[in-house]
C-alpha cells in the first residue's frame, strides 16, 4: 500500500556516466528538507552514485540506447531509492552472500555493493520481469540520539 | 576527466579536476602513469582537490596507479581528498592502503629519503 505522506520523483537517464552528477544533484536537493545530518547525506550521495553506476554498467552494458530510471522517495522516517536497469540480471542471493573484499588492491571494480550496504540501511535486489533488474536502498532518519525517527 | 601535470623536487603532482567515475576516466590514467613510469618519474601525488564526483570505480582507478607505480618501485600518495573519497576510503579499508595529505608541501616532503 502506498504511504499518502510519501513524495516521489522518478528521473531516467541513458546508460553515460557523463549523467550521474545530475542525479547525484537532483537527490542531494530532493532530501534536502530530510532530517539526514551531513554525514548521512554524503552515504546517501555516494550509494546513489554506485547503485546507477552499477546499473549503467553492469546493467545496460553502457548501452545508451538502454535507460536507467531512478526512482526516490521521501518518507517521514526514511528515504527509498529504487534503480532500475534493462539487464539480463545476476545472480545476486550469491553475490550478496560472497561479496569480494573490498580492500583487495589487484581488483579495479567490485566494491560498488559493498559500499551501499554499509552506508545504506537496506539493500535489495528482485528481478522485474521484462525490465531488468531493480535495486531498492533505504536510508533510516535517525534523531540526534541515533533512534530512528 | 582532466588532469595537469607539475613537478616539484623530482615529485610528480598530478592535479585532478573533474568527475572521476570509470569509462575513459580508466584508460586515460593508466596513460598517463605509464608514460611517467617511462619516464623514470615514479613518486606520484594526486591532488584530488578538483574532483567533484567519485564512485568505487574512481577509487578502484587511483588503486591501479598505485599498484603499477609501486611495481615499479614507485608510490601514489593523495592530497586534499574530499570528505565523500574519504568515505569511501575507510568504508573500504583502502584508507589503510593510501598515505593522505592535506598539504602539498608535505607531501612532496614525505618521499624525501625514499
Amino acid at each position: 500500500m502506498r504511504d499518502i505522506m510519501a513524495e516521489s520523483v522518478i528521473i531516467e537517464f541513458p546508460s553515460d556516466y557523463k549523467y550521474l552528477n545530475m542525479i547525484d544533484m537532483v537527490c542531494g536537493e530532493f532530501i534536502n528538507d530530510m532530517d539526514f545530518d551531513h554525514e548521512a547525506a554524503n552515504e546517501v550521495s555516494i550509494s546513489i552514485i554506485e547503485a546507477c553506476t552499477n546499473a549503467l554498467e553492469h546493467g545496460n552494458k553502457c548501452c545508451p540506447e538502454e535507460s536507467v530510471r531512478v526512482c526516490l522517495t521521501k518518507h517521514p522516517d526514511r528515504l527509498v531509492i529504487e534503480v532500475f536497469d534493462h539487464g539480463e540480471g545476476f545472480d545476486f542471493k550469491y553475490y550478496l552472500k560472497h561479496i569480494p573484499d573490498p580492500s583487495d588492491i589487484h581488483k579495479l571494480r567490485g566494491r560498488g555493493i559493498f559500499i551501499m550496504k554499509h552506508m545504506m540501511d537496506s539493500l535489495y535486489f528482485d528481478m522485474v520481469p521484462e525490465r531488468g533488474i531493480k535495486v531498492t536502498l533505504e536510508k533510516m532518519i535517525r534523531k540526534q540520539s541515533g533512534e530512528v525517527a | 576527466m582532466r588532469i595537469q601535470t607539475k613537478e616539484r623536487n623530482g615529485v610528480i603532482v598530478l592535479v585532478f579536476q573533474g568527475k572521476l567515475m570509470g569509462g575513459p576516466d580508466a584508460d586515460y590514467f593508466r596513460d598517463v602513469v605509464h608514460k611517467l613510469i617511462e619516464q623514470g618519474k615514479r613518486r606520484v601525488v594526486a591532488d584530488l582537490s578538483g574532483v567533484n564526483w567519485i564512485n568505487s570505480t574512481g577509487v578502484g582507478i587511483l588503486i591501479t596507479g598505485y599498484t603499477t607505480l609501486r611495481k615499479n618501485g614507485g608510490d601514489l600518495k593523495l592530497l586534499r581528498v574530499s570528505t565523500k573519497i574519504r568515505s569511501i576510503l575507510y568504508v573500504t579499508k583502502l584508507n589503510l592502503i593510501f598515505e593522505c595529505f592535506e598539504n602539498e608541501d608535505e607531501a612532496v616532503a614525505s618521499f624525501e629519503g625514499d
